[in-house]
């Protein structure tokens, strides 16, 4: 009954979930337009020849679209800010490096990597031969037996010093809700139960990969046949990587797919030589001359054009038309 | 500084998650903002929701459906605006900007921590608008919204200066900047506004400037100004106002037609107009009517800061100049790099196009050619930097200066923030001020460029009833400049921008460090040997301030 549950129903509804929560959050992230171009600038701007840009400056203030693709993938794949980050003391001017967050996140998220790419074996026949390889480096085959996965344990010590951030740094304590401990605790939970599984409770891995791929191929018979032969240890991992799964699009995991939507990162610094369009201003007249409508009535504010300017102080602008718009000291 | 105390403590807080979910009931004096009067925000030219109504803090009077409004208003946001959508959903809170905030840093309140201040409006989004807070409430971070909480939200949301320095270090670049000034823009939807920028708006909506001057105040300003120049060098100077058919027009934050230390930049811009003018025939104009390049509107709401831009293209197109030079102002540049050609559309006008078609310097007078600015900007934005045109000058050798006039003064560059973080501005006033002085230095690096610290007045938080919080976030500016001046001997903070000279003199008043401000324009105005009027370098016998250039007996 725990395989059918566990290893056939939770999975698919697990699987859709995921699939549709990202989709709609990536589609409604979408269907909200930028109004403005508004990069954060991190260096010197594209400027006169002469103004020199130094290879950080053109990533970090991008001005074509290579560079900010660049920028873009500096963030990814190194966390190009977090590397930036300094830690204010009151008592000095010097700031110190403080940049462990930007250690224990690229910790974490590279062995996550590693452990998903290890963990494509149980849904590719035949498995490709570079996750056969990488398998092998970073166990240093040969080296322990049975081989040790440096990834498996590296990202649980990763969650464990992220997780102590939270709890031991005052700060950091003060900002985290039930819900950044909850996500922490439930990656714990499935990378220990994950390791346990490898090192001491051992399942039938033939028969994971058989459920994973009858699951894959929609041949729901077999999976259920295959689900109730497997050891019940294995559904405590299988259940809460589901569960996390279905989580997944509602919650700040979401910055997973977020970060490519970021307007601040992902838009290039050349407001002066290409204008932005706001989709939902045509620009012609100021949108609060035409009036906004709150609670059903419209404030309406009345526009300063050079008509109504030159009404308002007709005497005083013709004093300068009679000076023929020259100003000059005063004669004395 | 009678209003704030001459020791001030930093309290450094840290409540648990439900205490930061609580609103807060108590306003630290110094730190709260008055509210809008109807007389600035019920006016014919500035007309904002439910302005017409005097509110104080203790009794807001909100519109009775008040709270479907600001929930429809931000549902509006949310539909309008991708950045505060994706901004509300992807924060991990990992802390990364938590000690980035100069105000967070002097004041110690956990809720001025960057991403303190955005849970403050999306633990409201958690519960109208995510399953996991209208089911979970609390637990999920989310709180419904009531008075008390609406209160909180204004008293954070004006204790942030738009700086974008959290941006800087967070990994997905959420910018609070932009969450706070969309959330003021949700505000003013209740009728719920600061007052200390809506009087700008306001003056700037009726008069064309945030000071409210009229056409003839601001042709006897600039006036008087010449008047100074013809003691201090001896020269008759002329500059043309609203002047048809004018190169140029040329827009400044109204602060430099009579605030101090904005007057010596004001009186470089006219030598440096005049030499120009004499020795190339390049004729540049200001205009009454776009008499603002600072946009106070731009601290408000996108709509506000519409109304405020959009003149200035109407007058260059009226006017019929070739491009826009723009003065020292910071905020102004966020407004002019990145919002202007958004919210307005381009002048379409012949000269303007003919001259961004090959945007020379030498199609509107021969001498200058070979300045160009087609490297990147084209006739769809068409405003130059005036330091970025000070430093083409300079590399072109169109202008001669004379360093050793500035010898008197050690300087520092403080970079604005919106310079810095919201358009690249980083080089060029450096070019300048190693071109026209002998003594320049920055200040520790990761207190400049990019990572620049606000002066702690910007983004609408130069009220005065702020005195305390001001102070407080001056203090890391402080501090570093505190270090140069130590290490160098620094006596001259120069800085580009309008908001940061007001706020300086008080701010190194407090921290007790004996310097100067001023701009970068004053020094090239120092430095500037006006050849076409026949002037040696060594004619000059007073600065911009009317002190003697060199000391006695040297």
């Amino acid at each position: 009954m725990i395989g059918v549950i566990f290893g056939v129903i939770v999975p698919y509804i697990a699987v859709a979930i995921f699939i549709a929560g990202v989709v709609y959050r990536i589609l409604s992230w979408a269907s909200s337009p930028v109004p403005l171009k508004i990069p954060t600038t991190g260096g010197q701007q594209k400027s006169f020849p002469f103004i020199k840009r130094t290879v950080y400056d053109r990533f970090d203030s991008p001005y074509t679209w290579w560079e900010t693709a660049g920028r873009m993938l500096l963030e990814i794949f190194l966390f190009r800010s977090l590397l930036k980050n300094t830690r204010y003391y009151l008592d000095r001017v010097s700031q110190k490096d403080a940049r462990w967050l930007w250690l224990f996140g690229i910790l974490f998220h590279y062995s996550l990597l590693l452990v998903l790419i290890r963990h494509s074996r149980f849904f590719l026949e035949p498995v490709p031969s570079f996750v056969e390889l990488l398998s092998e480096i970073e166990a240093f085959k040969g080296v322990f037996i049975p081989s040790v996965y440096m990834s498996g344990l590296a990202i649980v010590a990763a969650l464990f010093l992220l997780w102590f951030r939270r709890i031991f740094l005052s700060r950091e304590r003060t900002l985290s809700l039930p819900s950044d401990h909850f996500v922490l605790i439930l990656l714990l939970a499935i990378t220990i139960s994950g390791n346990l599984m490898r090192y001491f409770f051992k399942a039938d891995l033939f028969a994971v990969k058989e459920l994973l791929m009858s699951l894959m191929a929609l041949n729901i018979t077999h999976a259920v046949e295959v689900a109730n032969t497997i050891e019940p240890v294995f559904y405590v991992h299988f259940a809460l990587a589901s569960f996390l799964l279905a989580y997944f699009p509602f919650s700040k995991l979401m910055h997973a797919g977020g970060v490519f939507f970021s307007p601040t990162r992902n838009m290039p610094n050349d407001n002066r030589a290409r204008r932005h369009v706001n989709p939902w201003d045509p620009a012609d007249v100021p949108i609060l001359a035409k009036g906004i409508t709150v609670a059903g009535e419209t404030y309406k504010s009345k526009k300063l054009d050079w008509e109504t300017y030159y009404e308002m102080y007709r005497g005083q602008l013709e004093e300068i038309e009679e000076a023929d718009y020259k100003i000059a000291p005063e004669e004395l | 500084m009678e209003d704030v105390a001459e020791k001030i403590e930093i309290k450094q807080k840290f409540p648990g998650w439900r205490e930061m979910l609580k609103p807060v009931k108590k306003f630290e004096e110094g730190r709260l903002s008055y509210l809008s009067l109807p007389k600035q925000v019920n006016s014919d030219f500035f007309k904002m929701p439910f302005g017409d109504v005097e509110r104080d803090f203790e009794n807001l009077k909100l519109p009775e459906n008040w709270k479907e409004i600001f929930l429809e208003a931000l549902k509006d946001t949310l539909e309008k605006n991708r950045a505060f959508k994706l901004f509300m959903d992807i924060c991990v809170r990992c802390g990364a900007c938590a000690d980035k905030c100069h105000y967070y840093i002097g004041t110690g309140d956990p809720k001025n921590m960057p991403v303190g201040r955005a849970e403050l409006i999306r633990s409201v989004y958690r519960r109208y608008f995510t399953p996991a807070g209208k089911f979970l409430g609390e637990w999920a971070g989310a709180r419904e919204l009531t008075e008390d909480v609406l209160k909180e939200l204004y008293y954070y949301a004006y204790q942030c200066s738009l700086c974008r320095r959290c941006s800087l270090f967070c990994p997905y670049g959420i910018d609070t900047a932009e969450i706070v000034w969309w959330l003021r823009r949700i505000l003013s939807r209740v009728g719920v506004n600061q007052r200390f920028m809506t009087i700008s708006i306001e003056a700037s909506s009726r008069t064309g400037n945030h000071l409210g001057l009229l056409p003839g105040g601001m042709y006897g300003a600039i006036q008087q100004g010449l008047e100074e120049l013809k003691d201090y060098t001896g020269l008759d100077l002329h500059t043309y106002i609203n002047k048809r058919g004018a190169d140029v027009l040329f827009v400044a934050p109204s602060a430099d037609f009579f605030a101090t230390p904005h007057w010596y930049v004001m009186l470089g811009y006219l030598l440096l107009f005049n030499e120009l003018e004499q020795k190339y025939g390049l004729t540049i104009t200001w205009s009454t009517y776009a008499s603002e390049g600072g946009n106070f509107g731009s601290f408000h709401s996108y709509e506000a800061a519409q109304l405020l831009n959009s003149k200035i293209y109407k007058e260059a197109e009226r006017l019929g100049v070739s491009f826009i030079i723009g003065g020292e102002c910071g905020h102004m540049w966020r407004d002019k790099h990145q919002f202007i050609n958004t919210m307005n559309l381009p002048p379409k006008h012949e000269e303007w196009k003919r001259f961004w078609e090959n945007p020379d310097l030498g199609e509107l007078a021969e001498g200058l050619r070979g300045v160009r600015f087609d490297s990147y900007a084209s006739g769809e934005h068409g405003w130059i930097h005036i330091l970025e045109f000070v430093a083409a000058l300079l590399e072109h050798r169109k202008i001669t200066v004379d360093k050793s006039r500035n010898d008197k003064w050690i300087a520092t560059y403080h970079d604005p923030c919106n310079l810095a973080r919201g358009m690249g501005l980083i080089e060029e006033p450096r070019y300048v001020l190693r071109n026209v002085m002998n003594n320049f230095y920055d200040m520790p690096e990761h207190t400049i460029k990019d990572k620049t610290y606000c002066c702690g007045g910007g983004g609408g938080m130069l009220a005065e009833e702020l005195m305390d919080l001001r102070m407080r976030g001056a203090m890391p500016r402080m501090m570093a400049v505190r270090h140069v001046y130590r290490k160098y001997g620094v006596n001259i903070l120069l800085t580009p921008c309008a908001i940061d000279k007001a706020q300086f003199p008080h701010a190194l008043e407090y921290w007790k460090i004996p310097i100067e401000v001023g701009g970068p324009m004053e020094m090239v105005g120092n430095a500037l040997v006006m050849t076409a009027f026949g002037e040696k370098p060594e004619d000059r016998k007073f600065d911009l301030r009317g002190e003697p250039l060199k000391e006695e007996g040297e």
